[in-house]
């Protein structure tokens, strides 16, 4: 199936009929999108920071990223579950946006960076790891989560 | 009188070369609103950590007001960029925003946030000591983080709301609304007999 044939779909479903219909709830949901992304953006920079070693670096790194990794999941649920929900309600209008697909692609390198790169390197004692390994992964990890939120506020610009 | 003040200084602000010139600029407008809402992901997202620190639902291993003291700084980066951008983006619409309910609402709940951090911040200098280390902290204290976390969601609501034009001065409102959003002319025509 053609993606373009999702978008119609959902530009036509009963979702997409109730999140035209009620411009209060939308704004509503997008203030959710924004807190929940403020969450992730929050404990990824804090995380990234300190592998940086630019705070925290008095409290051991392991504690600090097992700590803020276990907030990733919950606020990732309830950006992507109020994400759809707004794209439901402008599906066509998104679907040519080139910044939304920008966001997508940056979305999908960092959910692979989560959970396919920084989580499981992690998992080993970080005093193992070369240094520079992990300052370039932090680097990596803030520029990719600060293009998601840019392209994600650009959408509005388009 | 003071509505008439507020105005009276946004219309001056309004004609100036600059906020003309923010207002119209294609990209530079962006770039300024973007880096606001942005920069929300550093000083929010710091703001998080150190209050579900004091809610005793993160990083509970480590002592409390050590969370607080070694986030502050990047916080206050943060807040200092939201801070600068936020009056750039005000000088580049200054009437409407002068006469937004949310922009208004935004600013009460910015000085209600800000005084319970201060309180929170001074509650927490002065008894630090005898609950730092736990890893659930006091009622009080876990109140106060609480309320922070709320106040600031609510200026986060506002500021998006903003962008809605629900109550904006030219849609017919009660007199009390035309009031609080500050629309002079519409409220002096809706109290003229």
């Amino acid at each position: 199936m053609e993606l373009i044939a999702f978008f119609q779909w959902l530009d036509q479903s009963a979702l997409a009929e109730f999140s035209k219909a009620y411009g209060g709830v939308f704004a509503i949901v997008q203030v959710g999108h924004i807190l929940s992304m403020v969450l992730l953006g929050g404990m990824i920079i804090t995380g990234d920071l300190r592998l940086l070693g630019v705070v925290m670096r008095d409290i051991p790194s392991e504690s600090v990223l097992e700590n803020t990794h276990r907030w990733l999941a919950p606020a990732l649920t309830v950006s992507i579950i109020t994400g759809s929900y707004m794209t439901s309600a402008i599906a066509m209008k998104i679907y040519h946006s080139g910044f939304f697909w920008s966001k997508m692609y940056w979305l999908a390198a960092g959910i692979v960076m989560v959970y396919l790169i920084r989580r499981p390197l992690l998992k080993f004692d970080h005093a193992s790891i070369n240094p520079w390994t992990l300052r370039l992964m932090a680097i990596a990890s803030i520029t990719i989560w600060f293009n998601v939120a840019g392209a994600g506020r650009w959408i509005g610009f388009s | 009188m003071l509505n008439e003040m507020l105005l009276n200084l946004a219309e001056w602000l309004a004609v100036q070369d600059w906020s003309i010139g923010l207002h119209e600029a294609y990209y530079m407008y962006g770039w300024v609103e973007g880096t606001h809402v942005l920069t929300l992901m550093l000083f929010l997202g710091m703001l998080c950590v150190i209050d579900l620190r004091m809610l005793g639902l993160i990083l509970t291993d480590v002592p409390a007001a050590k969370i607080a003291q070694r986030l502050d700084t990047p916080m206050m980066i943060g807040f200092g960029i939201m801070l600068i951008t936020g009056f750039a983006l005000y000088y580049a619409i200054p009437v409407r925003t002068t006469q937004s309910i949310w922009f208004r609402i935004k600013v009460v709940l910015l000085i209600v946030a800000g005084i319970n951090a201060l309180l929170f911040r001074n509650k927490m200098h002065a008894s630090a000591d005898t609950w730092s280390e736990d890893p659930v902290p006091p009622k009080r204290i876990r109140l106060g983080a609480g309320l922070s976390l709320g106040l600031w969601a609510s200026v986060v609501t506002a500021g998006r709301l903003m962008a809605y034009d629900w109550y904006d001065c030219n849609k017919s409102m009660p007199e009390f609304m035309y009031w609080a959003a500050g629309c002079v002319a519409e409220l002096a025509a809706s109290e003229a007999p």
